[in-house]
């Protein structure tokens, strides 16, 4: 993967993609496995088809207002997949419950290509699930972009709009429920967070 | 504890399908023309795509090479007179008497991706072995096993001797292997087992269907009523040849889609053929159109059936453009059978 190594070559791309829109299909090259990815986790497989679609066909109609300076390529584009999750929580809740019941691998009759990672402790599938389908949906959209998406607290500041202490705020509040539904609290990890703001 | 991390575990790694990045290219090439998105249709063109292309993989099997074309065209024959010599065979077929239903394929496809290192890139060709198995009450197994994937064509396996013969491969996740798995089976829970042009079906609705032709392309055709027009005759095509050989369809709703087909005029016949394991039959195709997507972006779905027992032989997919290879299935086995659902042996 290269986005890593060239945020500014990117940004440049989507401003080049302005006079010659098949510049475009560089960008949707480079993050269409890790945004399809990060929708099929929440959504499901088959919703995501139609999610990461219209992600990508929102940020090429938004493409004159993405602004260089404010986010990266990648955290825009999170930004816009997460919106439009959020249009969906019914189909989230619904993708959460199956998650706790049979774990990541949702399978049917010719749908058998999956990588699975199991989770450890299979008893505790059904509650996590269920603490995650209670959050808030923002204090959730913060906690699933920093652990499926790995985004920095200042990435998920700018994909979502908001002030970057509210980041930390909202995730220490989902990190504290899950952990008191995990039957677990470690205070060191709370002064952990603290530190790194 | 690192509640982030089982945060992680818990969601995994979603499936992927191979295919999804080249269509959904695709839409977004031809966004400029469409008014809205169109929702429950793109889940038709994955259900299409997905019933033969997702899982489509190849075979290290005599007789099947990784860039076997279409399939062997030899004369013609009256088709339509094929598919309603089909219809009367499925007719008389006995119906369920045994504990299982059960479908065995051998899937082929291209890796969508060329594979190795530096100046040496190639294709690989994999295959799979699937089968799945439906008890009379409903519950649904699958089994699924990877019989190892291998260059394609002759090129191919020189770049891949001098890229150091590798027998792995990591790419996007998914990692593949020469040599075949162990397999495994798993019951289908919590999910609806079928689905036809995207729409969801059980057990139950499928032994349900109307028997008379007329009226079984009448439901298809309002189930799938949400496609753009123009794109309806390809999608009612692909359904009503769904029923004959991937769902366990009754005796009479697999004479009435024979019936069907035979009167659809975007059937093209093909005349007799062999599919790849050298089977004789008869071939015909037909395509479906992706929504918004140019003339010709369209893929291409041909099925060689057997008219004296009725059954589908093979379904090979083509398409859409950009897409290496095509989809290949063989249909190994498919009927009622008192085995009880198994991994599948090695062929």
């Amino acid at each position: 993967m290269s986005w890593a190594a060239h945020p500014a070559e990117d940004a440049h791309v989507v401003r080049l993609s302005l006079a010659e829109s098949e510049r475009f299909s560089a960008i949707f090259d480079t993050y269409f496995g890790e945004i399809h990815r990060y929708v099929a986790q929440r959504l499901g497989a088959d919703a995501a088809e139609d999610i990461v679609a219209e992600t990508f066909l929102t940020a090429f109609r938004k493409r004159a207002q993405y602004d260089p300076s404010r986010a990266g390529v990648r955290a825009w584009l999170y930004g816009i997949a997460t919106n439009l999750i959020g249009r969906h929580r019914r189909v989230e809740v619904r993708t959460l419950r199956a998650l706790g019941r049979h774990g990541p691998d949702p399978d049917t009759p010719g749908h058998e290509e999956h990588v699975a990672v199991r989770v450890s402790a299979e008893s505790l599938r059904p509650s996590l699930a269920a603490a995650l389908a209670g959050l808030h949906q923002r204090d959730r959209d913060v906690l699933l972009l920093v652990a499926l998406a790995g985004l920095s607290h200042e990435e998920v500041a700018t994909a979502l709009g908001i002030p970057y202490g509210t980041v930390g705020s909202r995730l220490n509040r989902a990190r504290r429920k899950l952990r008191a539904t995990l039957g677990e609290t470690n205070p060191m990890l709370e002064s952990e967070e603290a530190d790194r703001g | 504890m690192d509640e982030l991390k089982t945060v992680r575990e818990l969601y995994g790694e979603p499936r992927l399908d191979p295919l999804l990045k080249a269509r959904v290219r695709g839409l977004l090439t031809d966004e400029p023309r469409r008014r809205r998105w169109r929702l429950s249709w793109t889940a038709a063109v994955a259900g299409l795509a997905a019933a033969a292309v997702a899982v489509a993989v190849a075979v290290a099997v005599p007789g099947m090479t990784g860039e076997a074309g279409a399939p062997n065209r030899v004369a013609t024959i009256s088709g339509r007179s094929v598919l309603l010599a089909a219809a009367t065979t499925a007719e008389s077929d006995p119906a369920a008497a045994n504990a299982y239903w059960r479908v065995r394929k051998l899937h082929r496809r291209t890796y969508p991706e060329r594979l190795g290192r530096g100046a040496n890139r190639y294709w690989v060709v994999e295959s799979r072995l699937t089968e799945q198995w439906v008890a009379r009450d409903g519950r649904v197994w699958s089994a699924s096993r990877a019989l190892g994937a291998r260059p394609g064509s002759a090129a191919d396996e020189e770049a891949w001797r001098r890229d150091g013969s590798p027998t792995e491969w990591s790419s996007q996740g998914e990692v593949l292997s020469t040599s075949p798995e162990k397999g495994e089976l798993r019951a289908i829970a919590g999910k609806v087992p079928f689905s036809m042009a995207g729409h969801e079906m059980t057990f139950e609705q499928l032994q349900r269907l109307p028997v008379a032709p007329a009226a079984l392309k009448e439901w298809v055709t309002e189930a799938v009523s949400d496609v753009p027009a123009g794109t309806v005759d390809g999608v009612v095509a692909d359904a009503l040849s769904g029923l004959l050989w991937s769902k366990p369809s009754p005796p009479d709703v697999r004479a009435a889609a024979y019936r069907a087909l035979a009167e659809l005029p975007n059937i093209r016949y093909l005349g007799s053929a062999t599919d790849e394991r050298g089977r004789a039959g008869a071939g015909f195709s037909f395509t479906v159109q992706p929504p918004g997507a140019r003339n010709g972006a369209a893929v291409r779905r041909t099925l060689i059936i057997d008219p004296d027992s009725s059954q589908v032989l093979s379904s090979t997919v083509t398409g859409p453009p950009g897409v290496k290879g095509d989809q290949v299935e063989l249909v190994l086995e498919a009927g009622w059978t008192d085995d009880r659902p198994a991994v599948p042996e090695l062929p």
